[in-house]
């Protein structure tokens, strides 16, 4: 163990300030503003705002739509990293890699490939045409927005995952099959409770973007759809209600703080 | 079998993320516009991405800010992360709590949070404050990578060094420095990613002027897709592969020459002090050229900080501008007048001069917004424009005070002669189940609303509750047939034929007729919106005396010509209509209305704030419908 000493307390106060003047008072803004009205009187019809019709629709579309999701990117990922893992040749790197390049790609150069290839007069309705297939109409759909949250935020559910599958010890898995346990068996029992924290860790960093993001909707949504990020975006860029905007952020946070509480519960669980 | 099934999989995915890359970069070689068609092969779109400036001055943006954020955030965040180890476990445990915060918080809350703070320290937001945001929110991923291999480094090493009588940090960088390197690498890395990725928390932060690649692309797709941006992402993917392969190569070598004096210790672990001078300096020069092709050094002094209406200049004008006068302009576009009063209204010194329409100029005026003009500074203003446009500017504008006339236009129904049948007179087709999903709605909560209450027959400037209610119905029952709501696009998917049907303003009309031959513009019988847009300096604007030499510029008869002949709506600009040369533009009933089309026009008044709050509650309620 390092000894305490005033020297590393000096080389704290740095960081300690550079996180209290643009995390901390940032945020203690957004409580500000979304607790009063535009004279600065204190108030709670901004946060309350998440109950009319529109703003809780957008809130539950959103939620739906980002668990949906989540669900599929951990539904692609979860296999994908057992194979990726159990590939212990040395061309392993290479194979991994090359499911997070995309990643390196900008966000919204990934998304505006699935609105070409969606489109009406898009790439995959001109091949189906060639054939004579008929057309799909998926762009400015939810289920467009689904397409562009999985492709966009996919590499961060397999990245946990196969780091927290790869780190298993190929012996506890032969210990559970000496044993006597079934493949089954041992997946349930072994494999996935010891890749929990990655799992976690993969749905919150897909989720949370998820549940919060209007680039996505506006792209591939053609402004039809709104989601609570896109509601909480137009406050500020197209209404200029700054106090409603915090608001609906201060619901949303909570949203966070929950999934927060929830995955230090269950580390904590998992360090017992 | 298994293997093969493995295989499958691992192919399957691979094509889901692939394909979608190299469809852009095989249309990047698509000399057709469409999406659909293969035109043959170009490098036309590459060609013009690298004229232009504006996305090469994003790109330097981008990595300029990358670099620097996370150069800083790793220095930050790996100081902490080992001076966190001598303090008490409460609070560590405490400062990584908030270290914590705007990794799991969402990306969304984190950028207006910090758009909050700095319009509050009234900053100027551009290269400083995204920046700052861009470290703020790296430091964590740095520390994140470097905390838990500094739990595992025993300190006895680096005691043993002090006692032998080593400076700390000589001890430091000796002892614990090569065993935390690679975490603080992998740390960097993440840093640099997420930098390059990030757009919500730049999109809050980045004020006027200034532009990463991703809110670029984003004002880029709003506009319509253009093929550059396909070249552009092919070039990213190439580096990104290069990048990688370089990466993956170093890493081979080194594993190689580790495994041959594997026994060296020493060897292994050393620094190599060589290679990280070299890639300190290459820092350095990349950060450099970035700052100077993004044009962070530029002169502050003597700009004009310019916002207009997405494609409504010719590109040109601006360059002749900067030419004749040695001005630099910052140019920045809006979609709606709504979108230019929030970024208006949230900072007041963001644009020295603004071309808002109608109805929103007497909105600015009486919220006290603009400044006065100097008639005095505005010689080609007095001289050259219509007397009638100056009358008509004065309803809104009275005496004339704030605002020189820009342009002037209508707002109808573009629609495709292939697939609409019959004459189109009414906004009813706009309702007509057989178009569905072939319409276009403006995407602007006036626009959207005038044609409902046109439609009804109200006026297109009620503020009666009952008349609203129906006309929101209206747009409630149409939203199943609309394909999109959108603004710039419009064209682009008209010409595309994306659509058979979209509202358009009239300027558009008579560029998407030259671009696809299929389109017609008419103003339905009912009545439609005539406006009239111009230009005003903010109240606050930084740079007063540029903003008027801009507007007199744009007032010159031989620019407001090239102008005209770019943008094609009505200009105010008698001199420049004299000089019009091509007959069929000149009595093209679209650019230049007959009285009798404009009769049951109306113009767009403003309608106080209760009012706007009715129209935007009620906007809202049909864009959150079904």
């Amino acid at each position: 163990m390092f000894k305490k000493s005033k020297a590393s307390a000096a080389l704290v106060s740095p960081y300690i300030a550079w996180s209290v003047i643009f995390i901390v008072v940032p945020l203690i803004m957004i409580l500000f503003y979304g607790l009063s009205d535009t004279s600065g009187a204190f108030t709670f019809d901004n946060v309350a705002a998440i109950l009319t019709p529109e703003n809780s629709k957008a809130l539950a579309l959103a939620m739906v739509l980002s668990v949906i999701s989540t669900f599929i990117c951990f539904m692609i990922a979860y296999p994908l990293g057992m194979i990726l893992a159990s590939n212990k040749v040395s061309s392993q790197g290479i194979i991994t890699t090359l499911f997070i390049l995309p990643m390196w790609m900008n966000f919204l150069l990934r998304t505006l490939a699935w609105m070409t290839l969606l489109e009406n007069k898009g790439v995959i309705n001109g091949i189906l045409s060639f054939f004579g297939l008929p057309q799909i109409s998926v762009i400015n759909t939810p289920a467009a927005i689904v397409i562009g949250m999985v492709y966009n935020f996919l590499p961060f559910m397999i990245l946990p995952i196969y780091n927290s599958l790869a780190r298993i010890d190929d012996n506890v898995i032969s210990a559970a099959r000496d044993l006597g346990a079934n493949a089954l068996q041992t997946f349930f029992r072994i494999t996935l409770p010891l890749t929990v924290p990655g799992i976690l860790s993969g749905i919150t960093m897909v989720f949370i973007p998820a549940l919060t993001t209007f680039a996505i909707s506006t792209m591939m949504g053609g402004s039809k759809i709104l989601l609570i990020g896109n509601v909480i975006e137009q406050e500020f860029t197209l209404v200029y209600d700054w106090n409603m905007g915090s608001g609906l952020s201060l619901v949303l946070m909570v949203f966070i703080v929950i999934s927060m509480v929830v995955s230090a519960l269950t580390e904590q669980k998992g360090d017992n | 079998m298994k293997k093969f099934l493995e295989r499958f999989y691992m192919g399957l995915i691979l094509v889901f993320m692939y394909l979608p890359i190299v469809t852009m970069i095989v249309l990047s070689f698509n000399a057709s516009k469409s999406r659909a068609r293969w035109g043959g092969f170009t490098f036309k779109w590459y060609l013009n991405l690298f004229g232009d400036s504006e996305i090469i001055n994003a790109l330097a943006n981008t990595m300029t800010i990358a670099l620097i954020s996370t150069l800083v955030a790793t220095v930050i965040g790996t100081l902490t992360c080992v001076a966190l180890m001598g303090v008490g476990r409460k609070s560590r445990a405490f400062i990584m709590g908030i270290t914590n915060i705007p990794m799991i918080n969402a990306d969304i809350v984190t950028g207006i949070s910090l758009m909050l703070l700095f319009r509050f320290l009234h900053m100027n937001t551009g290269f400083i404050t995204v920046l700052i945001a861009h470290i703020t929110f790296n430091i964590p991923y740095v520390m994140l990578s470097v905390m838990p291999r500094m739990k595992t480094i025993n300190p006895s090493v680096y005691e043993a060094a002090l006692d032998l009588g080593a400076e700390p940090f000589f001890a430091f960088r000796k002892t614990i420095l090569p065993d935390l390197m690679p975490a603080v690498l992998s740390g960097a890395m993440m840093a640099f990613t997420m930098s390059l990725d990030d757009f919500i928390i730049t999109y809050f932060t980045k004020g006027s002027g200034f532009d990463t690649l991703s809110t670029k692309i984003y004002n880029e797709v709003k506009r319509g897709i253009q093929p550059e941006i396909y070249a552009l992402s092919a070039i990213i993917f190439l580096m990104v592969i290069v990048i990688m392969l370089g990466s993956r190569i170093m890493r081979y070598n080194k594993a190689k020459r580790a495994g041959s004096k594997e026994d060296s210790y020493a060897a292994k672990k050393r620094l190599p002090i060589g290679k990280t001078i070299a890639v300190i300096a290459l820092a350095v020069v990349m950060i450099t050229a970035g700052l100077v092709f993004g044009g962070v050094f530029r002169s502050k002094s003597n700009q004009v900080y310019v916002y207009n209406w997405g494609e409504y200049i010719d590109p040109e004008v601006i360059e002749i501008f900067q030419e004749e006068t040695g001005i630099e302009v910052v140019y920045d576009e809006f979609e709606s007048n709504e979108i230019m009063y929030a970024k208006l209204a949230s900072d007041g010194a963001a644009y020295d001069v603004v071309c808002p329409s109608d109805y929103m100029i007497s909105k600015l005026i009486g919220e006290d917004m603009l400044s006065p003009l100097d008639w005095d500074e505005l010689p080609y203003a007095k001289e050259n424009l219509d007397e009638a446009y100056m009358q008509s500017a004065a309803q809104f504008d009275p005496g004339n005070k704030y605002t020189i006339p820009n342009f002037c236009g209508t707002v109808g129904i573009l629609y495709n002669k292939t697939m609409v049948d019959g004459p189109v007179n009414s906004w009813d087709i706009l309702w007509d189940p057989k178009y569905k999903g072939s319409i276009l709605m403006q995407d602007s909560v006036r626009d959207a609303f005038m044609v409902a209450l046109a439609r009804n027959g109200y006026s297109i400037n009620s503020t009666d509750r009952m008349e609203l209610e129906k006309a929101a119905a209206d747009l409630i029952a149409q939203k199943p047939l609309v394909q999109a709501y959108v603004i710039d696009q419009v064209r682009d998917k008209m010409i595309g034929g994306e659509a058979a049907l979209g509202v358009i303003y009239s300027g558009e009309a008579v560029y998407t007729q030259r671009e696809n031959p299929d389109l017609e513009y008419v103003i339905p019988d009912e009545g439609s919106n005539v406006w009239l847009d111009g230009w005003c300096i903010t109240k606050d604007a930084r740079h007063k005396e540029n903003a008027l030499k801009w507007i007199n510029f744009l007032c010159r008869e031989d620019i407001a010509l090239k102008n005209f002949e770019f943008v094609t709506y009505t200009t105010p600009n008698k001199k420049a209509q004299e000089l019009i040369e091509d007959e069929s533009i000149k009595n093209s009933e679209v650019a230049f209305p007959s009285e009798e089309s404009l009769s049951n026009c109306e113009v767009y008044q403003y309608l106080g704030n209760d009012a706007d709050k009715i129209y935007n509650d009620l906007w809202k309620k049909v864009k959150a419908a079904e």
